[in-house]
């Protein structure tokens, strides 16, 4: 009965905190009917510096057009390795992206930002698409894009 | 009269010149430039096969197969030996598709593991158009 009481106290010391740390988070990002090629659309995380801190997901498979993506590009220094497993289909005109993520509790109401870099094929790029901070009160709240994006919101 | 048309031809080469140097992919001095062999072995490292090796863009270009067999073509800056650049055999047939769904994380790239910090390791990230 003690080996039980010990293992479940265990359990709960070592597992509680894992669960507390992480949850899952929907960013989904909506495209505006702008007509072009599919869009290139990555996601990202900086601090309140603007220091980057990783990339949630890139949509577009061909890297001869991230450095089209110039933000994200410049803070990543075109590492690939940064996108390793996260990168999915470009997003065609009027359709919605939604990605779901594992994010650290640590990086909610901590000042981090999540921003997007969006860039179409003949009609232009557009860095700093969205900037938006990370916080518990901006859940759900839709923020427009100042190009391609016509909503950005995200639910914890 | 010789001299306005030389200057004029020599400013057209130097701004040709220029503009080439900034459409270049890869910056580094010839100095700094790592050996051909030294791609080759990355290739290798890499589980790559090979078939050429040349000099775009101010990068070495890769083109042969991945580990899986699937062509491709990686650009590779000569300095840092990074991965520049990568093309797979289904990325031309990508685009054009109007963005079609995708759920599944794409694979391209040669690590599976991330070395994304924000990712937790107990959960597999995903992303779908609609």
């Amino acid at each position: 009965m003690k080996k039980i009481a010990a293992a479940l106290a265990l359990t709960l010391a070592l597992g509680l905190p894992t669960l507390a740390e992480a949850r899952e988070v929907t960013f989904t990002t909506k495209l505006k009917q702008y007509g072009g090629s599919p869009a290139f659309v990555v996601l990202y995380v900086t601090d309140a510096n603007g220091q980057y801190q990783g990339t949630l997901w890139m949509a577009g498979r061909e890297t001869k057009y991230y450095r089209h993506l110039s933000d994200w590009k410049r803070a990543t220094r075109g590492d690939l390795g940064q996108i390793d497993g996260i990168t999915g289909a470009s997003v065609g005109s009027g359709k919605t992206l939604t990605v779901k993520i594992d994010l650290a509790d640590a990086l909610i109401d901590a000042g981090y930002q999540v921003r997007i870099d969006a860039a179409v094929e003949d009609m232009g790029d557009s860095p700093g698409e969205i900037v938006v901070p990370l916080s518990a009160s901006g859940a759900g709240k839709p923020v427009a894009g100042r190009g391609y994006v016509e909503s950005f919101s995200y639910a914890l | 009269m010789r001299h306005p048309v030389l200057i004029a031809a020599l400013t057209l080469t130097t701004l040709g010149f220029g503009t080439a140097l900034a459409d270049d992919d890869c910056e580094a001095p010839l100095a700094d430039w790592q050996p051909r062999s030294a791609v080759q072995q990355l290739a290798q490292s890499k589980g790559w096969t090979v078939q050429r090796i040349k000099v775009d863009d101010g990068c070495y270009e890769i083109k042969g197969r991945d580990a899986n067999g699937q062509r491709i073509e990686v650009k590779i800056h000569p300095a840092t030996l990074a991965v520049v650049e990568m093309e797979t055999e289904d990325d031309d047939d990508e685009e054009g598709e109007g963005g079609s769904s995708s759920g599944a994380p794409d694979p391209q790239g040669a690590a599976p593991a991330t070395k994304n910090p924000l990712i937790n390791g107990s959960g597999q990230p995903s992303g779908v158009v609609q």
